[in-house]
């Protein structure tokens, strides 16, 4: 990719955070949370629901963090994290299965404390899970249809296209986001391995790679369509983007190997 | 389900009827597993028909990748569990209830949890298990592929909810087990036969009135809780009819069918 030796590495380093950072703003138009935003406000107003949210599955806490929110007790809602299995919202991420439930104040299966203190308990909640490729990313929830006691079959069927639409739009910054980290991750090892000690402005950009700057000369563009290229393949799947990384690991041994070689 | 057809029995099939088939039974000393987050045992809505149970959770560390401890006194994390028992007794009410507990809150041992728990119940004298969870996961289509078989060939009938959600739902999608879907009415008697499976057979699932945790009750929907519905008839089949195979109370389920007319 870049010589070592040509010029300021630790500017050109920072221009390629910058360009796959850029690359996932150009998969997402605006921010991935606007994006859930405007997906759970169309399912209230087309439910007819009193409020609606999203909460994604964060594996390593075993939570549930409540991303976006719209609706009754929509300002409390955001940012709360609720362990895996509690309420109706853990068992569909648990199960990925949706159910619809009614008459909530009544019988405590909702979790009540959590429903308390967002100052709103609802009387009847449809839940479906964010899957895709078979993992579960979240849950959305719709609570209180206005124009009847309950949510039913085909309710169910409807947030099951809102959800599949939330669920590809999360997958996505998420492949973003990780192929920043591993990028970043994949530097950190290159410098220590190459030179034997990290140069400081080099680690200061590691470690600030989230600056904005719009991405413009040739080595960007090429960044960028590398970006690309990685997410149509693990698009693919797991074996697909595995090889993909494999093969790209390869290239690196080979083009170091070679680069040692006494001319 | 979409457009049911009408369905015929002919022949001796014809003279099956619900009343030969479970009608007048209870249930009695037919052991019923239910696979899911437990079953609260002392909810009164289930009158002390819980026997006992398990909880499967994920090791690791093991072989067999799950631990299995006695649960005696189960008790029930969500209360999807206690719905599902709670739809079986009141069909069913002298059947023997099981209560294998399986869900855990880490992913990848979630559906290995699913597998050990079934084949507990296979392997542990239960005549009819329910299951009202599924995994998606193509990794494991295999493995619940092996235990279906399992259970057929062992005279165990597997009762399977099929997802809401059109995403594979394994075991659900295979012929040897007894997979439902939720239909409008309340009659919990009043079951259709779906000539175009996989989806076979279209129970009560919409707005049921089920038991739920802390001995309360809620009203739900969900293909969840048709297939307790069928796992409660066959209950009753398996008590007055101990001699039917698995396949064999698939027919009498299709002969009894509310679109099944009996050719005269």
């Amino acid at each position: 990719m870049t010589d070592p030796h040509d010029g300021n590495l630790a500017e050109q380093l920072r221009r390629l955070l910058l360009a796959v950072e850029a690359s996932g703003r150009a998969v997402l138009p605006g921010s991935n949370l606007e994006l859930l935003q405007s997906i759970v406000e169309a399912a209230a107003r087309i439910f007819g629901a009193a409020a609606a949210s999203i909460a994604l599955v964060d594996e390593q806490a075993q939570e549930l963090e409540f991303k976006v929110s719209y609706g009754a007790g929509s300002d409390e809602v955001v940012g709360m994290r609720i362990p895996l299995d509690t309420g109706i919202a853990g068992y569909v991420a648990m199960t990925g299965q949706p159910i619809a439930i009614s008459d909530v104040q009544q019988d405590a299966r909702f979790n009540r404390a959590f429903a308390g203190s967002t100052g709103y308990v609802p009387r009847s909640i449809l839940a479906t899970p964010l899957v895709y490729r078979e993992r579960v990313l979240g849950v959305m929830e719709v609570l209180d249809k206005i124009s009847a006691s309950s949510f039913g079959l085909q309710d169910m069927e409807l947030l099951g296209m809102f959800a599949r639409q939330a669920a590809i739009a999360i997958d996505q910054s998420q492949q973003v986001a990780s192929l920043t980290q591993l990028l970043v991750q994949g530097l950190r090892r290159l410098a220590v391995s190459d030179t034997g000690a990290v140069p400081d402005e080099l680690l200061a950009v590691l470690e600030h790679s989230g600056d904005a700057a719009s991405p413009d000369d040739v080595r960007t563009r090429d960044l960028l369509a590398l970006a690309d290229r990685f997410n149509a393949i693990s698009e693919l799947g797991e074996a697909e983007r595995l090889a993909c990384l494999q093969i790209l690991a390869v290239f690196g041994d080979y083009a170091r190997a070679r680069r040692d070689l006494p001319v | 389900m979409g457009e049911l057809r009408e369905l015929v029995a002919y022949g001796p099939l014809g003279r099956l009827t619900p009343e030969w088939a479970w009608g007048d039974s209870t249930g009695r000393g037919v052991h019923v597993a239910i696979v899911d987050s437990g079953i609260e045992h002392d909810h009164p809505a289930l009158e002390s028909s819980v026997r006992g149970g398990v909880i499967v959770d994920y090791d690791g560390r093991t072989k067999a990748k799950v631990r299995i401890s006695t649960d005696d006194t189960p008790r029930d994390l969500f209360g999807h569990g206690t719905a599902c028992a709670g739809i079986i007794h009141s069909i069913a009410p002298q059947a023997e209830l099981y209560s294998v507990r399986v869900l855990g809150k880490d992913a990848t041992g979630r559906a290995l949890q699913f597998a050990g728990g079934l084949r507990w119940a296979i392997e542990n004298g239960m005549q009819v298990i329910n299951l009202s969870l599924s995994t998606s996961r193509e990794e494991y289509y295999a493995l619940f592929h092996e235990l279906a078989d399992d259970a057929y060939f062992k005279n165990v009938v597997l009762v399977s909810a099929v997802n809401n959600i059109p995403v594979p739902s394994y075991p659900s999608l295979y012929a040897a087990v007894v997979s439902v879907a939720a239909h409008a009415g309340h009659d919990p008697f009043m079951y259709y036969y779906n000539p175009a499976p996989p989806v076979e057979f279209g129970a009560p699932g919409i707005d049921v009135r089920v038991a739920w945790v802390n001995k309360q009750y809620s009203v739900n929907t969900g293909n969840s809780f048709a297939a307790p519905h069928i796992a409660g008839i066959v209950a009753r089949i398996r008590a007055k009819h101990p001699e039917l195979t698995p396949f064999q109370i698939k027919t009498v389920l299709v002969a009894c069918a509310a679109n099944t007319r009996r050719a005269e």
